[in-house]
C-alpha cells in the first residue's frame, strides 16, 4: 500500500472511547470531533486523565473508538484489519514515546533506521538517511551505542530520528519531553517546530505542561474526555 | 540478514536463560544421539553374535520346516553352498543337520539337539567354537568326535574323551544309534543349550538320520547385517530351481531375538520420547518468558508498523537459530560421548560377572557404541523442529498483542 495523502484532514467525528477496569467502565473520551489540517503543530492538553492519550492513539490507529469514526484521507481506521492498519501506520505516522521506546538490542542507528527497515529500504540508503538525520538532531557519532548508553535527551532524539525518518505525515508525540530536563524539553520542541516548518510536517502532540503548550501554534483542551477549548495561537 | 542479526541479538538478551537452556537442548541431544549409538553397537553385536551362532543372517529351510521343526523336512544341498557363497556380501554358507535325539552313558540319559556341522567352516564363523583349542575341535565330518554342552557333560556325569550314546529317528522311521566321544566342551552360558547341545560333523549326522546329502539349514553369514535386503533377492534368484526351499532372514529365523530388540528399542524410544518432551518444555518456558518479557517491546513494534505474522516470525527465527546451535553443540557432544563408548565402551563385568544372556543370545560384556550418523542427523533437525514448534505457542501470543496492550504491559 502506498502513502495516503493528507491533502485535507485527519477527521476525528464524535469520538467516544469507553474501557473496561474489572466490572467498571471508564469513558475515555466522550463526543470528541477534530480536524487537523496538513501542516498542524498542535498540542492536546490537560490533566492526567483527560483523554490525551487516548486521542493520540485513536489518531494513530493504535485503539479504535467505541462509537464515532477516525477517518484519515477517507481511511475509516475504524474499520481497518490489523495488516491495514500496521500499513497505514508504517507509511504515513511517526511515533515519538514519552518513555522513547526504543529497542534495547539495536544501536542508535538501527533503531532509527526500524520503520525504514520494515518498509524495506536498501540498506545503505538507511544508513545515509539516518546518518543525515543524527547531524540535523546533533547526535553525530552516537550511531554505533546502545540505548543504555545514551542519556535520555540523546534516547528522545534517536526517538524521533525514528519517527521522521521514513517521512511520515504526521507525527504523534505522547508527553515527549515528560522525562527531560527544561533545556533539554526546549530544545526538543525547537527541533519539533523546524521540522514542521521545512518539511510541513503536522505535529499532535499531548502535554500537561503550560511551558511546552505555550510553544504550539493550535492548542485543543480536553478534560474527563471532553473538548473544553480549541485555540490557535500566533508565534 | 537484519531479523537474523536482531533474533540472535535477541536469543542473547538474558544470557544466562539462553545457555541454560542450550545447555539443556544439547545434553538431551547428546543423551538422545549417545544411547542411541549405544543401543545401536549393542544390538548390532548381538544380532552378530546370533547369526553367527544361530541361523546366519539368511537361512534356507525346507517349506514349512521353520515352523514344524519337523526333522524329516530336509532339503537336497548339493553345491548350493558354494553357489551362494559367489555372491558377493556373502562370507559363508553353512549346511546344518538338526536331530533330537536321546544322549545316554552308563549312569545317565538326557534329551538331545543334535547339531551336524560341518567342523572346519563353521569354527570360521561361530564364536563359541573359536574358542577351542585344535585338540578339542572335531576332526573330521564323519569322526565320532563331538562337543557337547558344559552342563550336558555334567549331567551325563561323562569326561572329555570318554564315549555316551546318541539315538535318534533315522528318515524311515527306524531308530538308529551312533557311538560318540566327547571331545571338545561349549560353554555358551545359556543354560538351556549348554544342557541339551551336541555338535557332530555333519556327514556322521546325515549317517545317523539317513539325511545323506539334505540338511535342515543353509545358514548364510553376511559381511554385514545390513547387507541382507541386497543379498536377499540374490538368494532367491538362485533357488529358483530348488522347490519347496525357503529363504528367510534373521528376524524370522531367530524371532526370539528380533522381538527382544524391538521390545528394547521400543521402550528406548519411550525414554527418548520423555526427554525430548521435557526439552519441547522447557524451549516453551524460555520462548515464553522472553516474549512476556518484552511484551512493551512488541506493542512498540507493532505501532511503528510491524505486522503481528512478521512479529511471530521472529520469535520463530529466534526459536531456529536456538534449535541450531542446540543441534550443532548437541550433535558435538553426541559425536564425543559416542566416539568414547565406541572406543572404550562400558565394561558390566564388575557389575554383572554372570554371561549376558538377551533374546537368547549371549553377548559381550563390554557394550559398544556403533556410529548412526544418518539418525544422529535425523535427530538433530527433529530438535531443531520441535523447537519451533516449542516457540509456537509464543509466537502467535506475541501476535495476538494489540499495540496498545503490549506498550501497557510493565
Amino acid at each position: 500500500m502506498g502513502q495516503i495523502s493528507f491533502m485535507s484532514l485527519i477527521e476525528l467525528h464524535n469520538i467516544t472511547k469507553i474501557y473496561r477496569v474489572g466490572s467498571q467502565k471508564v469513558v475515555a473520551l466522550k463526543n470528541l470531533s477534530l480536524v487537523f489540517e496538513r501542516g498542524d503543530f498542535a498540542v492536546l492538553a490537560g490533566p492526567s486523565g483527560s483523554g490525551k492519550t487516548t486521542a493520540l492513539n485513536m489518531i494513530g490507529g493504535l485503539d479504535r473508538p467505541t462509537s464515532g469514526q477516525v477517518l484519515v484521507n477517507d481511511l475509516d481506521l475504524g474499520k481497518a484489519n490489523l495488516k491495514r492498519l500496521a500499513d497505514f501506520r508504517l507509511h504515513n505516522i511517526g511515533f515519538i514515546f514519552q518513555s522513547y521506546n526504543l529497542i534495547p538490542v539495536l544501536t542508535a542507528a538501527e533503531n532509527a533506521e526500524f520503520t525504514l527497515m520494515l518498509q524495506k529500504t536498501p540498506r545503505h540508503q538507511r544508513r545515509e538517511r539516518v546518518l543525515s538525520l543524527f547531524a540535523d538532531l546533533g547526535i553525530s557519532g552516537l550511531e554505533d551505542r546502545l540505548p543504555k548508553d545514551l542519556s535520555g535527551g540523546q534516547q528522545q532524539r534517536v526517538a524521533i530520528a525514528r519517527a521522521i525518518a521514513a517521512n511520515p505525515r504526521v507525527i504523534l508525540a505522547d508527553e515527549p519531553t515528560a522525562n527531560l530536563d527544561s533545556n533539554t524539553a526546549e530544545d526538543l520542541l525547537s527541533l519539533m517546530r523546524q521540522l514542521n516548518n521545512s518539511h510541513g510536517t503536522t505535529f499532535v502532540f499531548s502535554s500537561h505542561d503550560d511551558k511546552v503548550i505555550r510553544r504550539a501554534k493550535r492548542i485543543i483542551r480536553l478534560e474527563d474526555g471532553l473538548m473544553v477549548s480549541d485555540n490557535s495561537q500566533n508565534l | 540478514m537484519e531479523k537474523v542479526s536482531l533474533a540472535w541479538r535477541n536469543l542473547w538478551r538474558n544470557r544466562r536463560r539462553t545457555i541454560i537452556t542450550l545447555a539443556a537442548i544439547s545434553f538431551s541431544i547428546m543423551l538422545v544421539q549417545a544411547f542411541h549409538n549405544l543401543s545401536f553397537g549393542v544390538y548390532e553385536s548381538m544380532v552378530d553374535s546370533g547369526v553367527r551362532a544361530g541361523s546366519g543372517h539368511i537361512a534356507i529351510y525346507h517349506t514349512g520346516y521353520l515352523n514344524t521343526r519337523d526333522e524329516t523336512l530336509s532339503f537336497p544341498v548339493a553345491s548350493l553352498p558354494e553357489v551362494i557363497e559367489q555372491i558377493p556380501g556373502v562370507v559363508q554358507a553353512l549346511p546344518r543337520i538338526y536331530l533330537p535325539a536321546l544322549a545316554q552313558t552308563s549312569r545317565e540319559s538326557r534329551g538331545v539337539v543334535l547339531i551336524g556341522v560341518e567342523p572346519k567352516k563353521e569354527r570360521l564363523t561361530n564364536p563359541f567354537l573359536q574358542n577351542l583349542s585344535d585338540q578339542s575341535m572335531i576332526r573330521k565330518s564323519n569322526s565320532r568326535d563331538a562337543i557337547i554342552g558344559q552342563r550336558l557333560l555334567q549331567e551325563l556325569q561323562i569326561k572329555p574323551g570318554q564315549k555316551f550314546v546318541v539315538t535318534a529317528q533315522h528318515r524311515d522311521g527306524s531308530l538308529h544309534s551312533e557311538l560318540l566321544r566327547v571331545r571338545g566342551i561349549i560353554n555358551t552360558g545359556m543354560k538351556d543349550i549348554d544342557s541339551s547341545l551336541i555338535l557332530i560333523g555333519s556327514q556322521r549326522a546325515a549317517m545317523l538320520s539317513g539325511h545323506i546329502g539334505n540338511v535342515h539349514e543353509l545358514a548364510i553369514v553376511l559381511k554385514s547385517a545390513w547387507l541382507d535386503r541386497q543379498v536377499f533377492p540374490e538368494i532367491a534368484k538362485r533357488l529358483v530351481n530348488h522347490p519347496n526351499v525357503e529363504a528367510v532372514n534373521w528376524e524370522q529365523a531367530m524371532p526370539n531375538l528380533a522381538n527382544a530388540i524391538k521390545l528394547d528399542y521400543a521402550s528406548q524410544k519411550f525414554i527418548f520420547l520423555i526427554i525430548l518432551l521435557i526439552v519441547t518444555i522447557g524451549v516453551i518456558n524460555t520462548m515464553l518468558m522472553s516474549v512476556m518479557e518484552r511484551m512493551r517491546e512488541f506493542g512498540v513494534i507493532l505501532a511503528l508498523g510491524s505486522t503481528p505474522v512478521k512479529l511471530g516470525g521472529l520469535i520463530l527465527l529466534e526459536a531456529l537459530i536456538l534449535g541450531c546451535i542446540a543441534a550443532l553443540l548437541g550433535s558435538f557432544l553426541g559425536c564425543l560421548a559416542t566416539w568414547y563408548l565406541a572406543t572404550v565402551g562400558i565394561d558390566l563385568e564388575t557389575f554383572m560377572p554372570e554371561t549376558l544372556e538377551f533374546g537368547g543370545v549371549v553377548f559381550d560384556t563390554v557394550l559398544r557404541a556403533n556410529w548412526d550418523i544418518a539418525w544422529m542427523a535425523q535427530i538433530a533437525i527433529y530438535v531443531i523442529g520441535l523447537t519451533v514448534f516449542a516457540a509456537l505457542y509464543p509466537a502467535v501470543k506475541a501476535g495476538r498483542i494489540s499495540p496498545m496492550e503490549g506498550m501497557r504491559h510493565t
